[in-house]
Parts: C-alpha cells; sequence; structure tokens
C-alpha cells in the first residue's frame, strides 16, 4: 500500500497535533488506558524478577512466603546447579553451540547472500525462493530423518553435530536479512574496486563483508539468542548429559526437582539461563527489535 | 568488469555451492526423506525398515487421538490469534495515539519475552500454575476466590487453556512493534479529516487505523498461524508433555512421542506429513480469507 504522505504536514502538523491530541484526552480516560498498558508491564516483570529472586531463597523460604523476598541473598543455589547439576557444562556446550554456530551462519550465508542479490546469474530468483520458503515449512518432518542423518555422520549426541544444524536451520532467516541489506549498499564501490583491479573474492571481503556490518551484527545476534535458546533440536539430537545444552541441563533439574523439591536450585538454573539474553537485550534492544520485526514481516 | 566467463562462474560457485550443498543435504533432503519414510514401518534400525506402503495413513485415520492433537493445535491457533491480535491492536494503539512518554518503557518490556527461551517460559509457567506454591492459586486464595483454585496443568480441562496464556504472554511484544510501525506511517491528516467530519475516536479507529493497518494485521495473523502450527509443541513438550491423558497432545509432541518415545519412526513421518500438509493448507486458505481490498485514501 502507498500512502501519500503530505511533506508540509508531516513537517509541523504531526508536533502540534501530537500537543493538542495530548492535551484533549481528559485526564481520567488517559488513566483508564494506561491501567492496561501498566498491569500488562506487571504481568511480564512480575514473574521474571520472581523466578530472578526465589534463586537466592533458600527451599524452605520458598515454601513458606514463595512469592516474597528472600531473608538474605545467598548464592547457594547457583553454586549447588552449578556444581551438582551439570550447569557448568550446560554453559559451556551452550556457548559453544552458540558461538561456532553464530560464526558457522555467517560464514555460509554472507556469500551466498552476496551472489544472490548481486551476480546476474540463471536461477537466481529460484534458489533465493527455495531458502526462503524454508522459513515457513515445520521442520518437524525433517527432524527424523536428519536423526539417522546425524547418526551416519556419526554426529549423534555430539554438540558440532548440533552446531551444524542449528546453522544450516538459521541460513533462511540469515539470508533473508543480509540480502535485504545488501540491496541498499551502492554498486559504484564495488564497480570501482573492480575497475582497480580487485578480484570478486576481495570485493566480497573487502568492501561488501565492512559496509553490511550493521546487518551482519544484527543477523549474529539473533542467531545467537535462538542457539541459545534451542531446546527442541538439542533434545532430539543430544542423548548423554555431558553433551546437553544449558536448556536440557534446565529441564533435566526441572524432572528431578518435581523429585527432590529443589526449586531454588532450579531457579537459578533459570536465572543463569536467562541472564545472557537480558545483557544482549539491555545492549542491542533496537536491533533485536528491529531484526526480529523485519524478519516477520517478509510475507 | 575486467573478469572472464570461468572465473565469474568460479566466484559464484564458492559463494553458493558449499552453502546449497550443506542446506540440501540438512533442510532439503531431510524433507523429502521424511516423505519417504511415511510409507514405511520402521523402529529405527536399518534392517527392519520395511514398506508398508500407505498403512502409517490409514493408521492415522484411526487413531483416536491424532482428531484430538488437530483440535488441540487449532484451538491454540484460534485462541492465540484472537487474544495476541487483540490485546496487541489495544497497546499498539494506546501507546501511539497517546503519545505517552513513558512509551519507549512499554515497548521494552513488552518484547522481552519474545526472546526468551521456551524452555524458561514453559518452566516459569509451569510453576505459575503450581497447585501447591503458584502464583494462580495463591493470587485466586488472595481475593477471596479459594474455590477456583485447582491444579491447572493437571486437570484434562484447564491444561490446555493454561498452555494459552504463556504463548500469547510470550508473543505480544513482537506483533504490538509490528502495529506500531504501522500506525506510524499513517499520515497525521486522515486523523485531522476524520476529526473535522465529527469522528468520534472510535470510529476513527475503525474507519482509519484499522484499514490502514490491515497489512500488518495481515502478515500479524499468518505469523502466529504459522508459528502455531509449526512450533506449539515445544510449549506443551516442556509444560505437560502432552498429557495429562494426552489432553493437550499438538501434533508436533504427538510426532514426537510416536518417533522418538515408542520408535515409530514411519509413523512419526506420517504425522509429519499431516502437519506439513495441514500447515500448508491454513496458511493457503488464510491468504484467501484475509484478502481485502488494498486502501487508498
Amino acid at each position: 500500500m502507498k500512502i501519500e504522505t503530505n511533506t508540509s504536514l508531516t513537517k509541523t502538523g504531526p508536533l502540534k497535533t501530537a500537543l493538542k491530541r495530548e492535551t484533549k484526552q481528559p485526564v481520567s480516560k488517559r488513566i483508564l488506558i494506561r491501567l492496561p498498558l501498566v498491569l500488562w508491564s506487571l504481568a511480564v516483570l512480575y514473574p521474571i524478577t520472581w523466578m530472578i529472586i526465589g534463586a537466592f531463597k533458600s527451599n524452605a523460604e520458598i515454601y513458606a512466603n514463595p512469592w516474597g523476598l528472600p531473608a538474605e541473598f545467598n548464592f547457594n543455589n547457583f553454586i549447588d546447579s552449578w556444581q551438582n547439576y551439570n550447569i557448568d557444562t550446560g554453559v559451556f556446550n551452550s556457548l559453544i553451540v552458540t558461538v561456532l554456530g553464530a560464526l558457522l551462519t555467517l560464514v555460509l550465508a554472507i556469500p551466498t547472500s552476496y551472489a544472490l542479490e548481486r551476480m546476474v546469474f540463471r536461477g537466481s530468483t529460484l534458489i533465493f525462493n527455495l531458502y526462503i520458503s524454508a522459513m515457513m515449512i515445520p521442520m518437524v518432518l525433517g527432524w527424523i530423518p536428519l536423526f539417522f542423518l546425524l547418526m551416519q555422520f556419526n554426529l549423534l549426541d555430539n554438540i558440532f553435530g548440533l552446531t551444524l544444524v542449528y546453522a544450516v536451520s538459521q541460513l533462511p532467516f540469515s539470508i533473508f536479512v543480509l540480502t535485504t541489506f545488501m540491496s541498499s549498499i551502492p554498486r559504484e564501490l564495488e564497480e570501482s574496486a573492480a575497475i582497480d583491479g580487485m578480484s570478486p573474492y576481495g570485493v566480497l571481503l573487502k568492501i561488501i563483508t565492512p559496509l553490511s556490518m550493521s546487518g551482519i551484527i544484527t543477523v549474529t545476534i539473533m542467531n545467537a539468542i535462538q542457539f541459545w535458546n534451542e531446546y527442541f533440536m538439542a533434545l532430539i539430537f543430544l542423548q548423554s548429559r555431558e553433551n546437553y545444552t544449558l536448556g536440557l541441563a534446565v529441564d533435566f533439574i526441572r524432572r528431578e526437582a518435581e523429585y527432590t523439591n529443589a526449586w531454588g536450585t532450579l531457579f537459578a538454573s533459570l536465572t543463569i539461563a536467562i541472564i545472557p539474553v537480558i545483557i544482549l537485550y539491555a545492549i542491542f534492544q533496537r536491533r533485536i527489535t528491529k531484526g526480529m520485526t523485519e524478519g516477520a514481516i517478509k510475507g | 568488469m575486467v573478469q572472464t566467463k570461468k572465473q565469474k562462474y568460479l566466484f559464484l560457485a564458492f559463494c553458493l555451492v558449499p552453502t546449497f550443498l550443506l542446506f540440501a543435504i540438512f533442510t532439503l533432503y531431510p524433507l523429502v526423506s521424511g516423505l519417504y519414510y511415511s510409507f514405511f514401518r520402521w523402529s529405527g534400525s536399518a534392517s527392519n525398515m520395511e514398506f508398508i506402503g500407505l498403512s502409517n495413513y490409514v493408521r492415522m485415520f484411526n487413531d483416536s487421538i491424532i482428531p484430538r492433537t488437530i483440535m488441540h493445535d487449532y484451538f491454540l491457533v484460534v485462541t492465540k490469534v484472537f487474544g495476541i491480535m487483540i490485546l496487541a491492536t489495544f497497546f499498539a494503539v494506546a501507546i501511539m495515539q497517546l503519545k505517552i512518554k513513558e512509551a519507549p518503557f512499554y515497548r521494552i518490556i513488552f518484547f522481552f519475552p519474545n526472546i526468551m527461551s521456551v524452555v524458561v517460559i514453559g518452566i516459569l509457567w509451569t510453576f505459575i500454575y503450581n497447585p501447591s506454591l503458584g502464583l494462580v492459586n495463591s493470587a485466586l486464595e488472595f481475593v477471596g476466590l479459594g474455590n477456583l483454585t485447582r491444579p491447572w496443568l493437571g486437570s484434562e480441562t484447564w491444561a490446555l487453556p493454561s498452555i494459552v496464556f504463556p504463548s500469547v504472554w510470550a508473543g505480544i511484544g513482537l506483533f504490538m512493534l509490528m502495529l506500531m510501525g504501522g500506525i506510524g506511517t499513517i499520515s497525521k491528516s486522515y486523523y485531522e479529516a476524520a476529526e473535522l467530519d465529527g469522528a468520534t475516536e472510535w470510529q476513527q479507529f475503525w474507519k482509519v487505523t484499522l484499514p490502514l493497518i490491515w497489512p500488518q494485521i495481515k502478515v500479524s495473523i499468518l505469523y502466529i498461524v504459522i508459528t502455531t502450527l509449526n512450533g506449539s509443541f515445544i510449549l506443551v513438550q516442556v509444560m505437560t508433555g502432552g498429557g495429562p491423558n494426552n489432553s493437550t497432545h499438538v501434533m508436533g509432541s504427538y510426532l514426537y512421542q510416536q518417533a522418538f518415545v515408542q520408535y515409530n519412526f514411519g509413523y512419526g513421518a506420517a504425522i509429519g506429513v499431516m502437519i506439513l500438509v495441514l500447515s500448508l493448507v491454513t496458511v493457503f486458505l488464510l491468504q484467501i480469507l484475509l484478502r481485502r481490498e488494498k486502501v487508498q485514501y
């Protein structure tokens, strides 16, 4: 849809109208509209905060007063989950999968995105559409054969096998975002570099890659969060506890907690799982929201 | 360009072939061979793979759990679409129209659950629904509605509806932002014109805002439907594992159970084919249904 914006209006108009609109609203009505917003903020913040606070409470405290503050903050739950519940290996494995997976996705996606976006060749649209349509296909069907494929390659129950699967699974999204990004790079730069005798490999590495850095960062953060959070493929493709990623390790504690009632330890492990995401979100909030909304608008 | 044809093709191959090879091996091949496996009875070892034609599909039609899983999936689709779209639209309009100062705060907070791990969301909410310690029952008791407390996830009636709320909770932020993006592109002159004509704010919402953000609404609905049909089973798996008594099984979690717990890989693959077909048909029908005259003022 094309909306003709009246430029003279948008230059001065909106601010004035905005002020007019804000002042025109009666106070009672503004409070009424704000109320749901405040309530929803609480609905989001309260459980998360409560989970993090719970991580600092002893089990006795959790039972006595599940929704209150702890008498004193103690780190025993973190130590317990780290030392006795394999959270240390979980964090380590997840870090490997996340970092290697995100890097591998870039190595695979950047050259393909460049070729699909800039080079003219037969079948380029077909290949592009093949990648993009994979974003809409339910991958569950593929996981059964993938299980046996990994078994044949000796990559089952192997975090490097999982890394490879992760990287390939994020290719469609990454290629989609990167091609969009590269299309905004002016062609003159590549052309003049080529005239200066730079090989296409050099153009890709020294011109295109640095110029698409913003898109590359967005894609990498999105992929990293995805890999850090992923649960189901890890559940299917990993089996032994020493290979568990964080999601599986946390889920394991949860299943144990149903019998041991070690809720504090569970909260501590959940907190460990969520803190890196909170940090990334605090730093890259704009990129993440933009990356996700644009990724979703593709259709 | 000082480049021979051969060099160009070599570069193209360098860019495309390794990536496409891996994509073909780890994405395209599994999808196609999933279809192929669905014609076999197969418990996993290579020796006892037996071709049984359409038997898995016949079995699916006679399996009384299958229609329930489909129903559950579409129950989640419908409740999520309505729950998310109504709340997200309300929040988006409220934030954009009121021009409130703390708008960035709401954007940041509402969106955060979208990037939380499904494991964390699932376990957190399992605990919120915990019969003895959970927030829901504590709150009900606190306001004097103690007779409404129940083991939410342990009840065959309430388990599935209880899964809807975490999904809405986790999804709203993204769609709110998408709709806010749409509202942001609407020229203020439309509202001024509408105001001059004496339209109430309610009318402005129905006659100006909604038609003009229809493309965003359409994309949002499609996105919710696709992600629910293709991924709702992850939350189900974490929160209930399909129980109690299959009352929350969706197609994907049933596939997991058949294939990876009971080792009926052929039957699991047939369920996978069903998911694929239903998902594609639903999206196709929805696209026709949501087609609406493009509005241009």
